[in-house]
């Protein structure tokens, strides 16, 4: 546990001055090594259509799923491809599902103007019993019926059916599976504790003022101020901070400049300069101190569309003179120590979270493991670039702790896969809201939050 | 003693002055570890509580440790008024730290007073924030600054070599890094841009010191010829470049700096060519070789000089102030105009702005005083592209 051993000397500091108080040194990062280049982005060409990615999709993951079909139903059944379906032939078939959800929103309904539709404003969940489920390969569709949950999944997973085609053209399913935990890597993590800090949603640039000191509290404790000496010398233990998106707040992103006129917004400066102010002296602060990974998220100045490139240098004057800060892609993949990271800044997951009946975010966490990429929605209803050589959020190795930032709340769980894969999943809160950011040992991959608290006119604790 | 001094100051600090005196603004203040500010702060309240018992003063602490919630064991830090004091260190199954947080006069009715001062005494020693802490960490050092921006700030000033010496291939060192650079000479010139903006000063500093060792080196050469290369050079270049300059007492460069064209100058070269096709003012510099023009003088030192500020600070502002010395000009620049007329292949709006940096007849360049380039923005017509250019260089 962080600073359990820091108790004996907890009231050390309630004394008078003594002679010269420790310095501790940070705990230097033995390994580190960057493993987000699939995430990187160099020119990009939008002049695909994003048909190519879920081809791209369908042809990475097959092999995978044929292996799984094999495993769980016998060697022996019968693998088909929708157009060679025979009706009443029990059979397998791999292919991408897609929900037919009628409370999708659709921007062709929303322009069509026989509709007059006003547009849909937008809703926690799209999901509606009347949806329907249905498998699409390399050329062909067909609508599922059986044991398959359409609620619970969503369109873009790859799986694999086990069923028979009926009369009416419908597939039954009698069973189905994802591509599982993919192969593990092998551990060679640190044998003291070592802790990474990961804390997503710091929102700066909000109107309220309330995280701010938790934010300071935060810096402070992390840079080595804050704390008794046993705190102190626990905090020179963490090796790294990982900020997971939504360093700026939703309201940064206010448009008035494109709805108001232009004599009004001329001489506004736009909310995410300030707040971008703020946050470079912020990263500044932890940067002299702690080597820092910042992720971009959803209210970030960077794109828009998965994967997001990292922030550019030019925002962070100050903190960008430091080596010791990494601006990187989301979602973000790492080797820190032997430990394998790999973690997103939430988009993914809360994306799933609107259109499937799971409301648990570290229970979608976990099921994208087990469907065996990061986000299958992409590109249907979460921006997405259109790839067309490969797809790289299929999972191909399994990480040792897997992150999703700007989760409601704090959640971990440490996974046991059938290979021998451990990995730690871990929902990341929204600072902003909850004041509490996770740190994760890399020694025996357990996760403590922590929170933080000033005291409010309110008094409450 | 002089222990004793601290407890002066904190007691003018809370009473007389009647600030928030937070661990981390006294640690500051008065440049001692913040765990020695931590016990100060302490020490203090004890002994005037002791000695004065109606002292009027509040103090908030900081109480960490371990807490069960959720089924899980999580860590609390947390700033809490006295009062509350005993009560969280009971909510708290282990206590991991407890100390002075702040002492004030007044009830503190909630914790922004002390955000905003310790904001306030950190923004005001932002380059030296982690000096006090508890920690420290051995990898965090500044990048160089030549590192830091990425080679581009370096292509400039190599660049500048070369082109102060004139022919490429005139000095060992500088021609030797010649051609990369020159290659990496539009690359460098926003580069150099982009990082001139937030590194002026050091890199400004720096490139002077840098320049002018080698400048000298180079100054015995006419550089004339060599107007090719001198579109490449970004703001930052020209920059150091007049700090070389002034060593190079012979002749004065100037560079036109050609932030997104490539100037196919045939150099007038003894005349300074200074174009600006719509784009920022700034980054058109004219080159001249005082060794075969005959007039200009560019006297960018003095100009320069002044000018640099303003042109660093704006970047893109590209009209700069009218010089007056378009009288001097006038004489010198009668070939100038003609080749100046080089646009941009792209197709810019009329440029027709032309800067030029002006003849130094009247100042002369004073050996050993640095130079900086100046913009000396002839009174031609432009054309107010403000928007456009704006947009463009944007």
């Amino acid at each position: 546990m962080f600073s359990e051993q820091a108790a004996p000397t907890a009231q050390g500091l309630l004394a008078p001055p003594s002679a010269e108080p420790p310095t501790f040194p940070r705990v230097p990062v033995l390994g580190y090594l960057d493993c987000s280049q699939p995430f990187q982005l160099g020119e990009r060409s939008f002049s695909r259509q994003y048909a190519h990615i879920y081809a791209v999709r369908l042809a990475g993951m097959r092999p995978g799923l044929e292996r799984c079909a094999r495993s769980q139903w016998g060697n022996d059944i019968v693998l088909r491809k929708l157009s060679e379906l025979q009706a009443g032939e029990k059979c397998c078939v791999v292919g991408t599902l897609f929900k037919a959800m009628q409370l999708q929103p659709s921007i062709l309904q929303e322009i069509s103007e026989e509709h007059n539709l006003v547009p849909q404003p937008p809703l926690p969940k799209y999901i509606q019993p009347s949806d329907e489920l249905i498998l699409e390969d390399e050329l062909q569709r067909i609508k599922l019926e059986g044991a398959i949950d359409v609620q619970r999944l969503v369109t873009g997973t790859i799986l694999a059916v086990y069923g028979s085609e009926q009369d009416d053209g419908r597939f039954l399913v009698e069973d189905h599976c994802f591509a599982d935990l993919p192969p593990p890597l092998p551990w060679n993590g640190p044998s003291s504790d070592r802790f990474v800090l990961l804390a997503s949603g710091l929102g700066l640039g909000s109107v309220s003022g309330e995280a701010l000191l938790s934010t300071q509290l935060l810096v402070d404790m992390v840079t080595g101020q804050l704390g008794a000496e046993g705190e102190q010398s626990c905090a020179a233990h963490i090796i790294r901070i990982i900020l997971a998106g939504n360093l700026l707040s939703q309201n940064t992103q206010s448009r008035d400049t494109i709805n108001k006129a232009k004599y009004l917004t001329k001489k506004t400066q736009a909310a995410s300069v300030e707040a971008v102010k703020m946050l470079d002296e912020i990263l500044l602060q932890l940067s002299t101190s702690v080597p820092v990974d910042v992720m971009p998220g959803e209210f970030d100045p960077t794109n828009y569309t998965l994967p997001q490139q990292p922030l550019h240098r030019c925002m962070l004057p100050l903190a960008s003179a430091y080596t010791t800060l990494h601006l990187v892609t989301n979602p973000y993949q790492a080797n820190l120590d032997g430990v394998r990271f790999l973690g997103t800044s939430g988009q993914n997951i809360s994306d799933i979270f609107k259109y499937s009946s799971m409301d648990d975010y570290l229970e979608i966490l976990e099921w994208t493991l087990q469907a065996g990429h990061i986000s299958p929605t992409a590109p249907d209803t979460l921006g997405c670039y259109p790839f067309y050589k490969s797809d790289p959020f299929i999972l191909t190795e399994c990480p040792h702790v897997y992150f999703c930032g700007n989760a409601p709340h704090f959640q971990s769980k440490l996974l046991q896969g059938k290979e021998g894969q451990r990995v730690l999943l871990v929902t990341v809160p929204d600072f902003s809201a909850t004041q509490t950011a996770c740190l994760v040992n890399l020694r025996d991959l357990t996760c403590q939050p922590i929170t933080f608290s000033g005291f409010g006119a309110d008094n409450e604790d | 003693m002089a222990d004793e001094l601290y407890l002066e100051n904190i007691d003018e600090f809370v009473t007389d002055q009647n600030r928030v005196v937070t661990y981390k603004w006294l640690s500051f203040t008065l440049g001692v570890h913040v765990n020695q500010a931590k016990q100060m702060l302490y020490d203090y309240v004890e002994r005037k509580r002791k000695e004065t018992s109606g002292a009027q003063l509040h103090v908030t602490y900081l109480v960490a440790g371990n807490l069960l919630q959720n089924g899980y064991v999580c860590h609390k830090v947390a700033v809490v008024r006295e009062d509350k004091l005993e009560a969280m260190k009971s909510k708290l199954s282990t206590i991991t730290s407890v100390h002075v947080y702040s002492i004030q006069k007044a009830l503190l009715k909630d914790s922004s007073p002390l955000y905003n001062t310790d904001y306030d005494i950190v923004k005001s020693n932002l380059q030296h924030c982690s000096k006090f802490s508890a920690i420290h960490c051995a990898a965090a050092v500044p990048r160089t600054p030549p590192d830091a921006p990425r080679a581009p700030a370096q292509s400039p000033q190599s660049q500048r070599d070369p082109d102060s010496a004139g022919a490429v291939n005139g000095h060992g060192p500088p021609a030797a890094k010649a051609p990369p650079q020159q290659q990496r000479g539009i690359m460098g010139m926003f580069a150099a841009k982009a990082a001139a903006k937030p590194q002026d000063t050091p890199k400004e500093s720096k490139a002077e010191a840098k320049e002018a060792p080698g400048v000298s080196a180079t100054s015995s050469k006419p550089s004339i010829k060599n107007n090719i290369m001198n579109n490449f050079f970004g703001k930052a270049a020209m920059n150091k470049l007049k700090a070389s300059s002034v060593p190079e007492q012979p002749k004065e460069e100037k560079e036109v700096v050609k932030p997104s064209i490539a100037v196919a100058e045939p150099e007038a070269s003894p005349n300074t060519v200074a174009e600006k096709p719509g784009k920022k003012a700034e980054s058109a510099r004219i080159q001249q070789k005082d060794k075969r023009s005959k007039m200009k003088r560019v006297d960018r030192s003095d100009d320069e000089e002044e000018r640099d500020p303003e042109n660093v600070k704006k970047k893109r502002k590209r009209i700069k102030q009218l010089q007056s010395d378009s009288s001097d000009e006038e004489a010198d620049v009668p070939p100038s105009p003609t080749p100046e007329e080089e646009r941009a292949p792209s197709p810019p709006p009329v440029p027709a702005l032309k800067t030029e940096l002006e003849p130094a007849s009247t100042e002369g360049s004073a050996g050993g005083r640095k130079r900086k380039w100046k913009r000396v923005l002839k009174s031609k017509m432009f054309i107010d592209e403000e928007e456009g250019c704006m947009g463009k260089t944007g």
